[in-house]
């Protein structure tokens, strides 16, 4: 395994941490359809080699475009796929090992610890339940809240994300995309979990509800002292709402540093670009000036050496020979560059 | 009057379903200069979309246009028929949409798509609409555009195949061309590309641009004029400086002040409620149950549209009575 | 005065009973004609299956041979409505048969073994399918391959020619005509329920390849997934989550299939290949083929109610299919 990815995450591993991630790999095979069995032709490295960790109370943002990984990553995080390999620690403790042990009550007492808000919440709720039904479903699951306070508990959670009690007894198509979010913020809450994975979470949602939804996740945090994971391809609100952020491009972190830093001073010519290429609501703001060329590379054969190189305007002979290293330039701001 | 190319009035486009009228156009009127780039700015449900197929004539069932005037160079469109109309489409109005797996057919390769359209409203020799074909991907940057044309969509990324159906909608070298969301689906950095494109094409071919889209960004980036939509009524209409220094409607403040920039940290403002339902629409102002400025007046009687200063227009009954400075304040 | 104008509106607002799913598919259901005239033959239907045999003006009657006793003088009479010989328009309404016996009454008997046949048909049918999608599409990998190829190999066989096979094999070995479940104390006619098992474990393949699809497309759905981060177990998943969202579905095809095993029934019966001493419909047109020329309202007659019948529920399973997935209806 590569010795040269970030070791941050060990070395700086002190109680402020809640999460820490260490060289995660996560591939997926590719098949051609056989007659009964599958033959596999190929590898996709949708995650390769990650490493960060995530602060307490913190919102750790992750950005990139489709296929870089971001939400592979998440998911292996939560356990929903499992990774190729590498390590993840909640608070210090193996995620991985403890989901792979057989120990029931550990894996649903880390299942309430970490949980994950969806993209999409039209998809997201089960619509043959009622709203009732599905903030109280992990009530049943992990049985923390006695059923005669399961009421009381219901409309305390819709008054936190700012429902009303009389929406408990509705069906999900009666609500629109932004109180859908919040009713799947509500079942998320309803677990008390430490640790938030939101994943896209406001880009199904019209621009006037976003402000919403953002405002009540930094509401949620300040409250009741979450911590987020935040996974966007939308860097304005990334910017908004996270204290730090990594930017990934075809399954690497090739930049991480605290937000105002990132987006201030971007070394990596792929975050310079990916910054440049967002039109900035106001007419005087000079964008998309530096237009990258060309598109993200297939992740089933990613470009040897830094992956970027094919499309990085300053690119050298040495940049498909050799991989880059996540190097601190200060201020523990992390760049994958050779010339950075 | 004569330099407006499009001259839309007191349009009205409904949607007769099963649970009710949606009135998804209602009284929608705005004009669009010679050669300019218009913005059609609203959320899902503003109508923008619906307003350009009704330009297009091709507003899907159940919805009909019940009433306005489309004036394309003087002649109301409405007033065509569907023969005359299909001669339109494509030669002079074109559309490129949102999302281009789904309007490109999968079972033709690129040349095919593009040779049919070209074939549909001129008569070329075969040999020439390949050299067309060819120019025309080559003009919308598809590199090896000999080899490709004889690809299927699904050959084709994102981008690519927002390239081609670009080439297609100018194939006949339209002199209006609508984009619906035409980035929405690709990534920020193809995105970047697609609207680079699309902007040299413009002053390529000369058309008269109306961009639509939810993203503010995109419209500040593009645009010189804003029409700023709000479930199925024009807001605000102004040059795009004019609105972004000084948004006059309550609305466009509003959302200016909930969107995130990426140059800069902000308080995010928050709208309250939701977007309305169209088929029992909020009576008078339909902003009104979600604007902090409401009066008594804004529930009882729709607002007009009125021009409070050159070229600026709002449809509002407190303009005057709201201060909004203070608002782009960095 | 904030909080009390809070429970008001929250008074006010729940007096409107929520719709759930089914409310809502109800009232689409309502709104479809050709979903409530199916409907409406569906329940004639089994009202003459259930209480048939108290308005039948005849009694039921065992098979062609054991008959001849009976009715002796009235054979191959016309529709007493027809027949200028007969006083009583009523006597015989759909005429009588060669040996003598009243077609009208004959139906009406067989009735229920129409019914009894769609149902445990589509019992044993929707039983395997639902059995064999739900592990293919959960198990997935070489479970669902190899459980898919064999129902390929069942799909190109040609299944009628082997039901004839197996029924005509298995009817043989038959000794008593009637079998009575001991405990509940019912009599089930042994040879038709040997051809209804056979139908049965022939038909599953469609089926279940289709609730397969259904069950990979939910299981991919994010709400799934939610409950798989809220650490749900997978019989919760399966059985709270993935088969109520499949309900829709298997009503949907439980209806078609309804109808396919009524006609397959007859379809066997008719070949000569069913149970001689279960008077079904498929039966009487057997019985009555070789004169049909003479006494064709013995063909007409039964011909008419199965395709009424067949009909019947093709209607109500298009109904319930555009109410219940109405998505699929543009």
């Amino acid at each position: 395994m590569a010795k040269h990815q970030l070791k941050g995450g060990k070395k700086t591993l002190t109680n402020s941490d809640l999460i820490t991630v260490e060289n995660l790999i996560k591939y997926f095979p590719v098949y051609s359809r056989g007659v009964l069995l599958k033959k596999q032709v190929g590898i996709v490295h949708a995650v390769d080699n990650i490493s960060f960790n995530i602060k307490r109370k913190e919102t750790f943002g992750l950005v990139g475009e489709s296929g870089c990984g971001k939400t592979t990553t998440a998911r292996v995080i939560l356990n929903l796929i499992e990774p190729t390999s590498g390590e993840a620690f909640f608070e210090g403790e193996n995620i991985f090992e403890k989901f792979q042990s057989s120990n029931k009550k550990e894996k649903l007492k880390l299942r309430r610890e970490m949980q994950l808000i969806f993209q999409n919440p039209y998809g997201s709720l089960d619509p043959r339940m009622t709203v009732f039904d599905i903030i109280s479903e992990p009530f049943v699951i992990h049985k923390h809240v006695p059923k005669s306070q399961w009421k009381e508990k219901v409309y305390e959670l819709l008054e936190l994300v700012g429902l009303e009690e009389y929406h408990a007894e509705r069906y999900p198509h009666e609500f629109s995309g932004g109180q859908r979010q919040r009713i799947c913020i509500a079942r998320v809450l309803a677990v008390e979990p430490k640790f938030l994975i939101a994943d896209e979470p406001v880009s199904s949602l019209d621009v006037s509800i976003r402000a919403q939804i953002l405002n009540l996740l930094g509401e949620l945090q300040e409250r009741i002292g979450l911590t987020y994971l935040y996974i966007s391809h939308d860097l304005s609100s990334v910017r908004q709402i996270s204290h730090r952020v990594a930017v990934m491009y075809l399954g690497e972190i090739v930049e991480l540093a605290d937000t105002d830093e990132l987006f201030k001073k971007p070394l990596q010519p792929y975050t310079k670009a990916l910054i440049q290429a967002v039109p900035i609501p106001d007419p005087k703001a000079k964008t998309m000036k530096n237009v990258l060329s060309g598109e993200v590379p297939s992740p089933i054969n990613p470009p040897s050496g830094c992956r970027f190189h094919p499309r990085c305007p300053i690119a050298t002979e040495k940049c498909p020979k050799e991989k880059p290293k996540l190097i601190n330039k200060g201020h523990a701001h992390y760049v994958a560059c050779h010339y950075a | 009057m004569t330099e407006n190319i499009l001259n839309i009035e007191g349009l009205k486009t409904y949607f007769f379903t099963e649970a009710g009228i949606v009135k998804a156009v209602d009284d929608i009127s705005f004009n669009l200069k010679k050669n300019e780039s218009l913005g059609l700015v609203g959320e899902s449900g503003s109508g923008k979309t619906v307003t350009a197929l009704s330009v297009l004539r091709i507003v899907p069932k159940p919805g009909k246009i019940i009433d306005g005037k489309v004036e394309f160079n003087g002649d109301d469109l409405l007033e065509k028929t569907e023969k005359e109309m299909q001669k339109m489409r494509g030669s002079e109005i074109a559309i490129i949409f949102q999302d281009p797996s789904s309007s490109l057919n999968p079972v033709y390769n690129v040349e095919t798509q593009l040779r049919d359209v070209i074939l549909a409203h001129q008569t070329v020799p075969k040999a020439e609409t390949r050299k067309k074909v060819i120019e025309l991907l080559e003009v919308v940057g598809i590199p090896e555009a000999e080899t490709r044309m004889r690809e299927y969509p699904h050959q084709f990324s994102g981008g690519m195949k927002q390239r081609v159906a670009i080439a297609r909608a100018l194939a006949c070298e339209p002199t209006l061309l609508f984009a619906d969301e035409p980035t929405t689906n690709l990534d920020v950095t193809i995105q970047a590309q697609v609207l680079n494109l699309l902007n040299d094409l413009k002053k390529k071919f000369n058309m008269s641009l109306v961009m639509i889209t939810h993203d503010m960004g995109i419209i500040a980036e593009m645009t010189t004029r804003i029409v700023v939509l709000y479930a199925g009524r024009v807001c605000e209409i102004a040059k795009t400086h004019d609105l972004f220094e000084r948004p006059r409607h309550p609305y466009t403040e509003a959302l200016l002040a909930a969107v995130p920039r990426l140059d800069m940290k902000k308080t995010l403002r928050i709208i309250p409620g939701n977007i309305p339902n169209l088929i029992e629409p909020p009576s008078g102002c339909r902003f009104h149950p979600r604007c902090k400025h409401a009066k008594n007046t804004c529930k009882e009687k729709i607002p007009v549209l009125e021009e409070i200063e050159p070229e600026h227009f709002v449809a509002c009954h407190e303009w005057q009575n709201i201060s909004l400075k203070g608002e782009r304040k960095h | 005065m904030a909080s009390n104008k809070k429970g008001e509106k929250i008074k006010e607002k729940s007096k409107r009973r929520p719709a759930s799913q089914w409310a809502v598919a109800w009232r689409r259901f309502k709104r479809n004609k050709a979903g409530v005239f199916g409907l409406i033959i569906v329940m004639a239907v089994f009202f003459v299956g259930i209480f048939g045999s108290f308005f039948a003006p005849y009694p039921a009657r065992p098979n062609k041979d054991a008959i001849k006793p009976f009715y002796k003088g009235d054979v191959r009479k016309p529709p007493s409505w027809l027949d200028p010989e007969e006083p009583n328009n009523f006597k015989y309404l759909f005429g009588t048969t060669p040996i003598g016996t009243d077609v009208f009454s004959d139906v009406i008997h067989g009735t229920k073994y129409t019914i009894y046949v769609g149902l445990l048909v589509t019992a044993i049918t929707m039983a395997l399918s639902i059995v064999v999608g739900a592990i293919a599409g959960f198990y997935g990998r070489w479970v669902d391959n190899l459980l898919m190829r064999i129902s390929e190999v069942f799909l190109v066989f040609p299944a009628l020619l082997f039901i004839l096979v197996f029924v005509r094999i298995f009817t043989l070995t038959v000794g008593d005509p009637f079998l009575t479940i001991p405990i509940i104390n019912i009599q089930i006619p042994a040879g038709l329920t040997i051809v209804v098992v056979i139908l049965g474990l022939f038909n599953w393949a469609s089926n279940a390849r289709m609730i397969r699809g259904e069950f990979l497309r939910i299981r991919e759905l994010e709400f799934i997934e939610a409950e798989r981060a809220l650490g749900a177990s997978n019989t919760r998943i399966i059985f709270r989550h993935i088969l109520p969202n499949l309900l829709s579905s298997i009503i949907v095809v439980s209806s078609l299939t309804i109808a396919y095993a009524i006609l397959l029934e007859a379809a066997v019966s008719f070949l000569g290949f069913g149970d001689v001493n279960t008077i079904t419909w498929g039966q009487i047109l057997q019985e009555n083929f070789s004169e049909m020329r003479i006494v064709w309202w013995a063909e007409i007659f039964p011909g008419l109610a199965i395709l009424l019948t067949v009909f019947g529920f093709n209607l109500l399973g298009d109904g319930l299919s555009d109410a219940l997935n109405p998505r699929l209806r543009d």
